[in-house]
C-alpha cells in the first residue's frame, strides 16, 4: 500500500498531466466545481459530489459514428487518453453498470475504445456529499470495490492509495509515493470505510419500494401524480450515471456529404417509444415515468447489475436536479407510502 | 410593454422568478407557462403543492389546468371585460387596497365609473364565464397577500394587447399588489433576450435603458459619446409599419438580423410581396431561414455557443455568457460583423470586445451603469435597475413608490376581436407554440429529437366540432380565413373550446400565419395572433 502527503498532490498530478490528459475538479470565478483539464491554480478537493457523472467521456452527448464524404463512408471511432481524478464511487458503479451494458450482447465499439482508455481515479468519500446520497442502500459506495485504476482514501494529512489495475501500479511507483506497512493501512481502510458507510443514511423505502413493483402492487395514483407534473426536460436521464440510451440521426453537411450522429436520449420522451402507426405504447407521461423508475428498479438486467442491487446506483442526482421533484427518492417514498 | 409603461413607469416583468417559488396565489392569464417557461411553470406546481392557489384565465386547458383551483374559460379576446369584471366585484364588495389606492395611486375615479359598468351578469353573456367562479377569483385574489399575476403573449398579441396590459395594471394596482415581494404584474418575455434587446433601444422611439429619441438632452449624450451630430430625433417605424412602407414602395432597404418575419408575421402572402417590393435586402442569421432566402445580401453570424457576451431574462437579470465553440466557416459574431458594415459606410467603431461594449452601455445607460463586467463574472447575474458598482441590483420594482411617482389607473373599455366569426368563417382560430419548438423553428427544427416530438403542425380542435364536421384524430383539415388557407392534420381534444382551433406557427409547412389577421394595436404595433375567423373542413 502507498501513502501521499496531501501536500504533494498537485505536484503529482503536474507529473500525470505530462502522459495523460488529466481531468479533475477545478473551482471556477463563481464558486462552482466542474472536471475540467488540471489546472493547479484552479485544483479543489471541495467538490463534494460532482455536478454530473463522467458518463459522456464514456458516450458523449453527441458523437459523431460515421461520415459521408467524397461518396464513401467512414466510420469515426474516437478514443481517449484522459485520466479522470476523483471519481465518486457510486459514479464507478455507474459507469462499470452502463459499461455491462454496451458490452453484454453485442460491443459497442465506440463505447468500448474510450471506456478502455480512461483512467479511473477514485477519491472514496467519508461520509454523504449531500443530503440525496443514498450509496450504502445500493451497494454501490461511499468507496469502490473494483472498476478503477487507483482509490485514495483522504485521511487529513495524508492520502492512503489503493490500485488496483497494472497501470494504476505504475502510476504510483515514483518518488511522491511513499510505502505504508500493508497491516497498519488495512486497519486505517477499515476504520475509514465503517466510519464512512455508518455516516451515510440508508433509505428503507428503495427496498420497499422494489418489493411492491415486484408483487405489482403499486397504484397507478403515484405514478399519475408524477406524470401530471413532469415537464419532459429528460434531465433525470441526462444525469443519470446509468442512463445510456441514445438516437441516431443522420445530417447532410453539403451536398452529397453527411455525418450520422448519435446523442443522448431518453424514455420520457413521447417520441421514443412511438411506433411507426402513431401508437404509442407508452402512451402518458405517467407510463413514462413508470416505465423509468420500472427499468431501474424492477426490470434492470441482473448481469448489468454487479454487485449492487438495482440499475440505480444511489447517487441522487435526479433528486437534486428535477424541478419538479420527481426523482428516485420521492418516486420510492411515494411507493412506500402509497 | 407600452402598457406597463404608461402604468408604472416601467414596461418589465415587476417581481423575480426565485419569487414564484413564495407566492400564494397566482392569477395566471395568456400564458401556457409550464410549456413555454417550464422552469418558470414548475415553481408554480411547487408553489401549489406547499399550498398555494392558482386562478387560471384561459380559454384552453393547459397543463396547469389540472393545477388550477379555479379556472376561467373566457371567449377570446375578452381580457378586458374579466378583468374588469373582477375588478367590479372587488371594488363593490370594498375588499380592495383603500390606503395602497389613496397613497400610492391616481385616477381612481375614472377606473371605478368604467368597472361599474362590468356587473357579473354582464361579464358572464360577453366573455362566458359564470359569475360564482368570478366572484371567487375576486375575493381569493383580492385578499390574498402574496398574490403574483402572471401574463405573456395572451394577453398582449391582440389588437387590444395594450388595453389588456393597462387592466392587468390596474387589478393589481386595486389590490395592493405591486411592490412587494411574490407580488407584481408579470410578463413572461418569450425568449431568452427579448427583454435585453428592448432594453438596448431595439425599438423605434429609444435609445438604450428607455431614453427617448425625441428629448433633446438624450440625443447630445449620445452624440457626445459616439462624436457624431443631429443623431435622428424622429421616431421610427415598427416592424408592422416597416411591411406597409415596403408594400408601398416607401421603404427602399431593411437589414433584419435574427428574425424570420416569413414565418413569423401575420398575413404572411402580404409579407412576401412586401420584402419584394424593397430594393435591398440583408438577412444576418444563423440559418438560411425563409427569409434569408429572399435576401440580397445574407451575413452569417454565431449561434449562442459560439459567442460571448450577456443576455437580459424576463426578470431584468443580465447574464454574461462565455464562448463555448469556435463558428463554422465564415460565421462571425452580431457586434463584429455590425462594426464592419459601420466602417466601410464610413463610421468606425472601435470595439475589440463585448466586454468594451458593455462598458459603453455601463457609461449611457444609467439602469445598466452598475451591471460592469467584472461584476458578471463573479457571480450568477445583476438585475436591473443597478446603478452603481456598489447597488446590489433590484430584485423587484416600484417598492413604496412607482418609477414614474403614482401609478396610474388607465381603465378601459372592452373591444372585441377585429374579426369576429360570421356564417362563412365560423370560428376563430388562435395561435402559439409547443413546447417542442421555438418560434419558426429555424434551429429546433434542425434538432432530430426535438423534430421527432413534434413533427407536423396540428390543429386542435373540440370533439363536439369534430363529430359535426366528420373530423378525426390525424385527419387532415384545411383551415381557410379571407387571406389564405393552410392544410394540417387535427388533433381532437378538448384542450380547446367549441368553437375554436388551435395551431401553432413553427411549421413552414403549414404557416399559420398565411391566415392571421394583419390588425395591430395602435400603440404597441403588435399583431392580433391570437384571434382570427376560419372555416374548417375536413379534406377527403
Amino acid at each position: 500500500m502507498k501513502v501521499l502527503a496531501r501536500k504533494d498532490l498537485p505536484d503529482v498530478l503536474k507529473n500525470w498531466s505530462d502522459s495523460y490528459d488529466v481531468f479533475a475538479p477545478s473551482m471556477k470565478e463563481t464558486g462552482d466545481v466542474i472536471f475540467d483539464r488540471f489546472d493547479a491554480d484552479t485544483f479543489t478537493l471541495e467538490y463534494g459530489k460532482p455536478s454530473l457523472p463522467q458518463k459522456s467521456e464514456f458516450l458523449p452527448q453527441s458523437e459523431v459514428i460515421f461520415e459521408l464524404k467524397k461518396g464513401e463512408y467512414r466510420e469515426v471511432m474516437a478514443g481517449s487518453g484522459k485520466m479522470l481524478f476523483g471519481m465518486r464511487a457510486c459514479d464507478v458503479m455507474g459507469m462499470r453498470q452502463a459499461g455491462s451494458f454496451m458490452k453484454r450482447d453485442v460491443t459497442d465499439p465506440y463505447y468500448k475504445s474510450k471506456e478502455e482508455g480512461i483512467l479511473k481515479v477514485v477519491m472514496a468519500c467519508s461520509g454523504p456529499q449531500n443530503e440525496t446520497c443514498f450509496c450504502t442502500t445500493v451497494g454501490s459506495g461511499p468507496f469502490a470495490e473494483a472498476g478503477f485504476d487507483l482509490q485514495f482514501y483522504d485521511l487529513g494529512d495524508e492520502f492512503l492509495v489503493e490500485a488496483e489495475s497494472e497501470r494504476g501500479k505504475q502510476l504510483i511507483a515514483d518518488g511522491f509515493f511513499g510505502e505504508i506497512d500493508a497491516a497498519e493501512a488495512g486497519t486505517k481502510i477499515e476504520e475509514f470505510k465503517v466510519h464512512a458507510s455508518k455516516a451515510i443514511k440508508e433509505v428503507p423505502a428503495l427496498k420497499e419500494a422494489m418489493e411492491r413493483l415486484r408483487d405489482g402492487s403499486v397504484s397507478e395514483k403515484v405514478w399519475d401524480y408524477f406524470g401530471r407534473k413532469c415537464i419532459v426536460c429528460g434531465g433525470c436521464a441526462f444525469v443519470c450515471p446509468t442512463c445510456t440510451c441514445f438516437t441516431v440521426s443522420d445530417f447532410q453537411t453539403q451536398p452529397g456529404e453527411g455525418l450520422r450522429v448519435r446523442s443522448w436520449d431518453a424514455c420520457l420522451f413521447g417520441g421514443f417509444t412511438r411506433e411507426a402507426s402513431g401508437h404509442n405504447p407508452r402512451g402518458t407521461q405517467a407510463l413514462r415515468l413508470k416505465r423509468r423508475h420500472e427499468h431501474k428498479l424492477l426490470y434492470y438486467n441482473e448481469t448489468d447489475v454487479l454487485e449492487g442491487l438495482c440499475g440505480c446506483v444511489g447517487c441522487g442526482r435526479c433528486s437534486d436536479y428535477c424541478p419538479v421533484h420527481i426523482g428516485t427518492l420521492e418516486v420510492v417514498k411515494a411507493i412506500a407510502e402509497d | 410593454m407600452a402598457g406597463l409603461a404608461a402604468a408604472f413607469g416601467s414596461g418589465a416583468m415587476t417581481n423575480s422568478i426565485a419569487e414564484v417559488e413564495e407566492a400564494e396565489l397566482f392569477f395566471i392569464t395568456g400564458t401556457n407557462t409550464t410549456a413555454q417557461h417550464p422552469l418558470i411553470g414548475t415553481r408554480i406546481i411547487n408553489a401549489k403543492e406547499r399550498g398555494a392557489k392558482i386562478i387560471l384565465a384561459d380559454p384552453r386547458k393547459i397543463q396547469l389546468a389540472d393545477y388550477a383551483d379555479i379556472h376561467l374559460r373566457h371567449n377570446i379576446g375578452t381580457d378586458v371585460a374579466l378583468l374588469n369584471g373582477i375588478m367590479n366585484i372587488i371594488i363593490e364588495e370594498d375588499i380592495y387596497d383603500r390606503e395602497y389606492v389613496e397613497e400610492r395611486t391616481e385616477n381612481f375615479d375614472q377606473l371605478k365609473a368604467v368597472v361599474s359598468r362590468y356587473t357579473p351578469r354582464v361579464v358572464e353573456q360577453i366573455t362566458g364565464v359564470r359569475a360564482s367562479d368570478l366572484e371567487e377569483a375576486a375575493r381569493a385574489y383580492a385578499t390574498t397577500k402574496k398574490a403574483m399575476l402572471l401574463y405573456a403573449m395572451g394577453i398582449t398579441q391582440h389588437a387590444t394587447g395594450t388595453d389588456n396590459v393597462k387592466t392587468c395594471a390596474n387589478l393589481a394596482m386595486l389590490t395592493g399588489h405591486v411592490g412587494r415581494p411574490s407580488t407584481g404584474v408579470n410578463p413572461l418575455r418569450g425568449q431568452n433576450n427579448v427583454q435585453g434587446a428592448c432594453d438596448m433601444g431595439g425599438l423605434p422611439n429609444v435609445f438604450s435603458g428607455y431614453q427617448q429619441v425625441a428629448n433633446e438632452e438624450v440625443r447630445k449624450k449620445f452624440e457626445r459619446a459616439w462624436g457624431v451630430e443631429n443623431l435622428d430625433g424622429k421616431v421610427g417605424l415598427t416592424i408592422t409599419k416597416m411591411m406597409a412602407a415596403a408594400q408601398k414602395g416607401d421603404l427602399k432597404a431593411l437589414y433584419i438580423m435574427g428574425e424570420n418575419p416569413m414565418l413569423s408575421d401575420p398575413d404572411s402572402s402580404h409579407i412576401e410581396l412586401a420584402l419584394s417590393n424593397l430594393d435591398f435586402l440583408v438577412v444576418q442569421d444563423i440559418f438560411m431561414s425563409e427569409t434569408a432566402r429572399l435576401a440580397d445580401v445574407v451575413l452569417p453570424a454565431t449561434s449562442f455557443a459560439e459567442k460571448s457576451g450577456t443576455y437580459t431574462n424576463t426578470e431584468r437579470k443580465v447574464q454574461i455568457a462565455h464562448k463555448a465553440i469556435d463558428p463554422p466557416g465564415s460565421a462571425r459574431d452580431d457586434w463584429e460583423i455590425i462594426c464592419e458594415v459601420s466602417e466601410r459606410s464610413g463610421y468606425p467603431m472601435n470595439y475589440n470586445s463585448t466586454r468594451d461594449i458593455l462598458k459603453e452601455i455601463n457609461e449611457l445607460t444609467p439602469s445598466y451603469a452598475g451591471i460592469t463586467y467584472e461584476r458578471l463574472v463573479k457571480g450568477y447575474g445583476l438585475q436591473w435597475p443597478c446603478l452603481t458598482d456598489e447597488h446590489p441590483g433590484t430584485p423587484y420594482l416600484h417598492k413604496d413608490k412607482f418609477t414614474k411617482g403614482l401609478g396610474s389607473f388607465l381603465p378601459c373599455d372592452f373591444k372585441p376581436v377585429s374579426e369576429v366569426p360570421d356564417e362563412e368563417y365560423d370560428f376563430l382560430l388562435t395561435t402559439g407554440r409547443v413546447y417542442y419548438h421555438f418560434h419558426t423553428g429555424t434551429m429546433t427544427r434542425r434538432i432530430s429529437i426535438l423534430d421527432r416530438e413534434a413533427p407536423e403542425p396540428l390543429v386542435e380542435i373540440n370533439p363536439d366540432d369534430a363529430r359535426r364536421l366528420g373530423i378525426q384524430n390525424n385527419d387532415v383539415v384545411e383551415l381557410i380565413s379571407r387571406r389564405g388557407s393552410i392544410k394540417a392534420k387535427a388533433e381532437v381534444t378538448d384542450r380547446v373550446p367549441k368553437r375554436v382551433v388551435f395551431s401553432t406557427f413553427h411549421f413552414h409547412e403549414a404557416p399559420v400565419n398565411l391566415l392571421t389577421n394583419p390588425v395591430f394595436d395602435p400603440i404597441s404595433g403588435i399583431p392580433e395572433y391570437k384571434g382570427c375567423a376560419v372555416r374548417v373542413r375536413r379534406c377527403a
